[in-house]
């Protein structure tokens, strides 16, 4: 049995999943087809909702990074929301804030989509 | 204020100010004691100072060695200040001031502070130890410092001083405790790659786990993995753009240790810094199992800009040996399990040839006969038979079908089913050969044959008609010596339709006569200088053995072509039959 899930839905024309449970290197490949797809399909905005995200392991934060590139080439990106503080530290820790945009509430992640459309900082 | 100084003794306005001075510090003290952030302390000590004192400016300096200085806050100066070093040889112990102008200050430093239009600097000391300086601009109305105003201004910034000593340590408690913390990331992420690797067997996805492990842990953009076959490098992960270009093949190949690209010298142009710098690669680490090198890995910058240092390395290389090795295992696993899975068909190949050989021997009137089938490890597709026809006739059979294992024993028992139904017609032995071939011919389509030796005795009067398709030639042994071979018939069986029917022959066995029949694995038996056990051999024996019991000769052959095999060790089914009319 799988301790994870993804869930895909709209808002406002963006993409968001919404996590659910332990993202960890066993259930990596399953965020990381859920990205693949997405790609696959021209869907570049994405927000990534954590609200149920319970644990986040260095496999995990691995699938962003694999990703953010191919977004943000194509004037996308991968913002997240709704982090609890465990799973923010583990994040801030490995220094993940520099690259991406994180927001407390999924609204201000939308907003931002909104505002710019765009990257908020250059992809290296 | 001025309004009440009207009405006011003058001692009275200076013990007021007291008063207000000593609530004001008693505020700002348990202001900056309730925080350990340094930045909000820094600044309510410049905002606190530039109210009272109504200045525009004013500049924090902390010690960060001996005699240097750095600039932490700023207010109504030049953020691009923040960071500068200053150093400052005599140590200012009290309020002192700086010139107005440049040229009448004396030292560098001052000089700096009056560039800027800070022109008063007070120590922050903690005990006996100068912890920083605070200095600022002179005030917009009153530009002189009372007495009591720079008591105020010394207690404030002593009071700071001791808050100050408090926050660094805290960040220093707190940076050890985030490196801390990514010592115990960097564990778990050991762990549980560890773990998944030990569950997966799929090298694509063993790969994928690595790739993102490091990603996450590391933060880099670009990695590659190759791993050594044979004398090459095969690179099964290449997160970079483009291609590893083929000129690093033997670099890599050769690499012992990890080595950060950008340290790497040598000529520019085609040489490994510039071609690793090429497709984005900072570090290269070998990897080893076994003390072999079994591959190397790549990384590129990362998303902090760091570079990478002995740690960071470390935890590298423990992740991809991890990796190696398991990508290793998981190929002697998959080594392991094909070879099962031969052994599991030669086993069955063992048992429809066991079940198809005769499990005991006829007796027949007036003669004694004795066999032995050996297979060996690859099983091979020998066969042999003996059917009883009925009114004292028997039908002896030897064959060898090529190819080894299940599919040579498929082949083996097809053509025993087809001469145990053919037989009972009332056919000559030429004629039947004929059928059982067209039968093989139609059940071989890879290129298969048989060779194939039968004859049907007579136990009456010995005599024995055979047809041999392609066999090795039984040998008749003549009692009082002599010996005949029995190489009539025609064509190996299952190579083409018969077009041309088989020769037949008759021979008789004369009381004491031997017939052997015999298989491949007996006269091709190889020792292990190479040489054939041949059919001299065979013949020797059998001139030899005259008179023993076929029992015995059958063990002595096999006692002779094991011996002859020796460390060489059996290639091919043996098997032999032997058949001997009985004196009268």
């Amino acid at each position: 049995m799988s301790t994870f899930k993804i869930e895909h839905r709209e808002n406002n024309a963006i993409n968001v999943l919404d996590l659910k449970g332990y993202l960890d290197a066993h259930t990596a490949p399953e965020l990381e087809k859920t990205f693949q797809s997405l790609i696959d399909t021209n869907r570049f905005r994405i927000i990534v909702n954590c609200r149920d995200l319970t644990y986040i392991s260095s496999a995990g934060l691995g699938v962003f990074m694999a990703y953010i590139e191919d977004v943000r080439r194509n004037q996308g990106d991968i913002k997240l929301s709704n982090m609890s503080p465990k799973v923010f530290n583990v994040f801030d820790l490995l220094g993940f804030p520099l690259l991406y945009e994180i927001t407390p509430d999924e609204a201000d992640a939308v907003k931002k989509f909104q505002e710019t459309g765009k990257p908020p900082k250059a992809g290296k | 204020m001025s309004t009440r100084k009207k009405f006011l003794p003058r001692d009275t306005t200076s013990e007021f100010q007291r008063r207000f001075d000593f609530r004001s510090l008693f505020e700002f003290s348990s202001i900056i004691n309730s925080s350990t952030d340094l930045g909000f302390i820094l600044g309510h000590l410049l905002l606190t100072i530039m109210g009272k004192l109504l200045s525009l400016r004013g500049v924090v300096l902390l010690g960060s060695e001996e005699t240097s200085f750095r600039i932490r806050s700023v207010r109504g100066l030049d953020h691009g200040l923040l960071g500068t070093e200053i150093v400052i040889r005599r140590i200012p112990r009290k309020l002192i001031s700086v010139p107005a102008t440049e040229g009448a200050a004396r030292s560098r430093w001052a000089k700096f502070f009056s560039a800027h239009g800070i022109r008063t600097i007070i120590p922050m000391t903690e005990g006996e130890r100068v912890v920083g300086l605070v200095g600022f601009a002179p005030g917009q109305i009153r530009r002189k410092l009372s007495i009591e105003q720079v008591e105020y201004l010394t207690s404030l910034a002593n009071i700071a001083a001791v808050s100050i000593v408090r926050a660094t340590a805290y960040a220093e408690v707190d940076l050890s405790n985030r490196a801390l913390n990514r010592k115990i990331q960097e564990l778990n992420t050991l762990f549980e790659l560890s773990k998944e690797l030990n569950a997966v067997l799929d090298p694509e996805r063993m790969v994928k786990l690595l790739m993102f492990s490091v990603m996450g842990q590391i933060g880099a953009h670009r990695c590659f993995l190759s791993l050594r076959r044979g004398d090459g490098l095969v690179h099964v992960l290449r997160k970079i753009d483009g291609d590893i270009p083929a000129g690093l093949n033997r670099y890599l190949g050769g690499l012992k240790e990890p080595v950060i690209v950008s340290t790497l010298t040598g000529p520019s142009g085609r040489g490994p810094r510039d071609l690793l710098g090429g497709i984005g690669i900072e570090a290269v680490i070998p990897l080893r199992a076994r003390n072999e090198l079994k591959g190397v890995f790549g990384v590129g910058g990362r998303m902090n800009d760091r570079t990478y240092s002995q740690a960071d390395l470390d935890f590298l290389s423990s992740l991809g040996n991890l990796a190696v090795i398991a990508l290793e295992n998981t190929r002697l696993f998959r080594e392991a399990l094909d070879k099962q899975k031969l052994e599991d068909e030669l086993l069955i190949a063992r048992e429809i040839q066991r079940g198809l050989l005769p499990a005991d021997l006829p007796k027949v009137r007036g003669f004694s006969m004795a066999a032995v089938n050996i297979s060996s490890k690859q099983v091979g597709g020998d066969y042999y038979d003996v059917i009883p026809l009925g009114g004292g006739r028997w039908v002896f059979a030897i064959g060898d079908v090529s190819g080894k294992g299940t599919p040579a024993s498929l082949l083996m028992a097809s053509l025993q089913a087809s001469i145990r139904a053919l037989v009972p017609l009332d056919l000559s032995l030429s004629e039947l050969t004929g059928r059982v071939n067209d039968l093989m011919v139609q059940n071989t389509n890879h290129g298969r044959f048989i060779t194939f030796f039968w004859g049907i005795l007579s136990e009456g009067d010995g005599t024995f008609t055979y047809v041999n398709a392609g066999h090795n030639p039984p040998v008749l042994c003549r009692k009082g010596g002599g010996l005949e071979r029995l190489d009539r018939g025609g064509l190996i069986l299952g190579v083409m339709a018969t077009q041309s029917p088989y020769d037949q022959a008759t021979v008789e066995l004369r009381p004491g006569d031997t017939l052997c029949l015999y298989t491949d694995g007996v006269s091709e038996a190889m020792s292990p200088s190479g040489e054939e056990f041949g059919e001299g051999r065979i013949d020797e024996m059998l001139s030899a053995s005259e008179g023993d019991p076929v029992e015995a000769v059958k063990d002595s052959f096999v006692n002779a072509v094991t011996t002859f095999a020796g460390a060489a060790g059996q290639y091919d089914d043996i098997t032999l039959l032997f058949l001997r009319r009985e004196d009268a």
